[in-house]
């Protein structure tokens, strides 16, 4: 009886590397192990949701795509793009507050300065960001105010109810492809 | 009527707002006496400067903002959470107006200004400074700043003051609603506004 039990033990235990070798092989790749609906996408510990942009005013040479992501393992997110047919250029930015006013108390919260006593309203404005780190297990927001993909040189007003791809590169993953939904708000 | 502190009212019943949400100074910002060229087109502009005072119409809020257009993340947004806003209103809707000053008159034409606020709303002014010095004068009424960057690989860089400032029929800055206040944060101010003035 025990060579018996020893034996199957074994036998999953084998079974178990063999899946979590190939689930490692995966993470190299887009291929295998993902799996997309609509603005959720996961490969191999990358969890991407809730992708969308914000539809276009007219004139609007600029937009903005935001997301949450989550991994499993330490990662970041190193670049973006986009089709030439949505946008000439897609860049990682984080919007900031260039110049905090003179003697207010600020807090940042969620992009929205607090203060009991502002004198001047302090500019805010955008920086680019070559490496976006997310680390094991917490969840990274893209949103308005804070972290977006900037995308520059549109294509063509950003219609509702519209969706494009965003390919993210990740330092571990590798290219993670998204979809984002064209919205007034966040879903 | 000037709006000192933050007032708390017990909201009687029917879900009438209790309090502004946004920020108010205790000495409230006079802007009424600034002046801003009007390149709004209501088929009426021919080229010729027009003059805008901030003040409110009777019977309306102003909504201020200083922004530009090709702005990818903070002045859309803003300008979305308005028009939500708007939309809970009912029929008060109506007696919101916008008035965006662009802080990049140089790639911001009156046509390009126009065309980016008809998105948001239809009612609005579109306010295109023709000098350095007439932005830095609307600026400074509303404690307001922006700042142009152009970059050797030809990008440009736009920093600039993100809130937005309600107005009065008197010209004054009744509440002023920072970065992310949001479509029911404008929505109650701006019930709250109009409850106080009927």
């Amino acid at each position: 009886m025990r060579t018996l039990i020893t034996r199957r033990y074994r036998n999953l235990i084998g079974a178990l590397a063999a899946l979590a070798v190939v689930s490692t092989l995966a993470a190299c790749g887009d291929e295998g192990d993902s799996s997309t609906d609509a603005t959720n996408t996961s490969t191999a510990g990358i969890a991407v949701s809730d992708v969308w942009a914000r539809n276009s005013p007219m004139m609007a040479t600029a937009g903005a795509a935001y997301m949450v992501i989550e991994t499993s393992t330490d990662d970041a997110l190193v670049g973006v793009a986009v089709d030439v047919s949505v946008a000439g250029k897609a860049e990682i930015h984080e919007t900031v507050m260039s110049e905090m006013p003179a003697g207010s108390d600020m807090t940042m919260n969620s992009g929205m300065p607090m203060g009991t006593d502002m004198s001047t309203s302090g500019e805010m404005t955008m920086r680019p960001v070559d490496r976006l780190e997310i680390a094991a297990g917490t969840r990274v927001e893209l949103m308005p105010g804070g972290y977006h993909v900037m995308l520059l040189d549109l294509a063509a007003p950003l219609e509702l109810g519209s969706n494009f791809d965003i390919v993210l590169t990740f330092e571990k993953a590798g290219d993670v492809t998204v979809t984002a939904e064209v919205r007034e708000e966040a879903p | 009527m000037a709006l000192v502190g933050v007032v708390s009212l017990a909201a009687c019943g029917g879900g009438s707002p209790g309090a502004l949400k946004g920020i108010v100074r205790d000495d409230p910002l006079d802007v009424g006496s600034v002046a801003v060229t009007d390149v709004t087109d209501t088929g009426l502009y021919s080229g010729e400067d027009e003059q805008f005072s901030f003040r409110a119409r009777p019977g309306h809020l102003l909504v201020v903002y200083f922004g530009y257009t090709n702005c990818p993340d903070l002045c859309p947004t803003t300008l979305a959470e308005l028009r939500a806003a708007r939309r809970e209103l009912g029929s008060d809707a109506e007696r919101v107006d916008l008035a965006m000053v662009t802080v990049d008159p140089e790639r911001d034409t009156p046509e390009v200004l126009n065309g980016y606020l008809s998105s948001f709303t239809d009612r609005f002014n579109a306010l295109r400074p023709v000098s350095e010095p007439e932005l830095v004068a609307v600026e400074d009424a509303f404690l307001a700043s922006s700042t142009i960057v152009k970059n050797a690989d030809g990008t440009i860089e736009v920093g600039h003051s993100a809130n937005a400032y309600v107005v009065d029929e008197q010209g004054l800055v009744v509440v002023e609603w920072p970065f992310g206040h949001g479509k029911d944060g404008m929505a109650n101010d701006l019930e709250f506004l109009f409850d106080d003035m009927n």
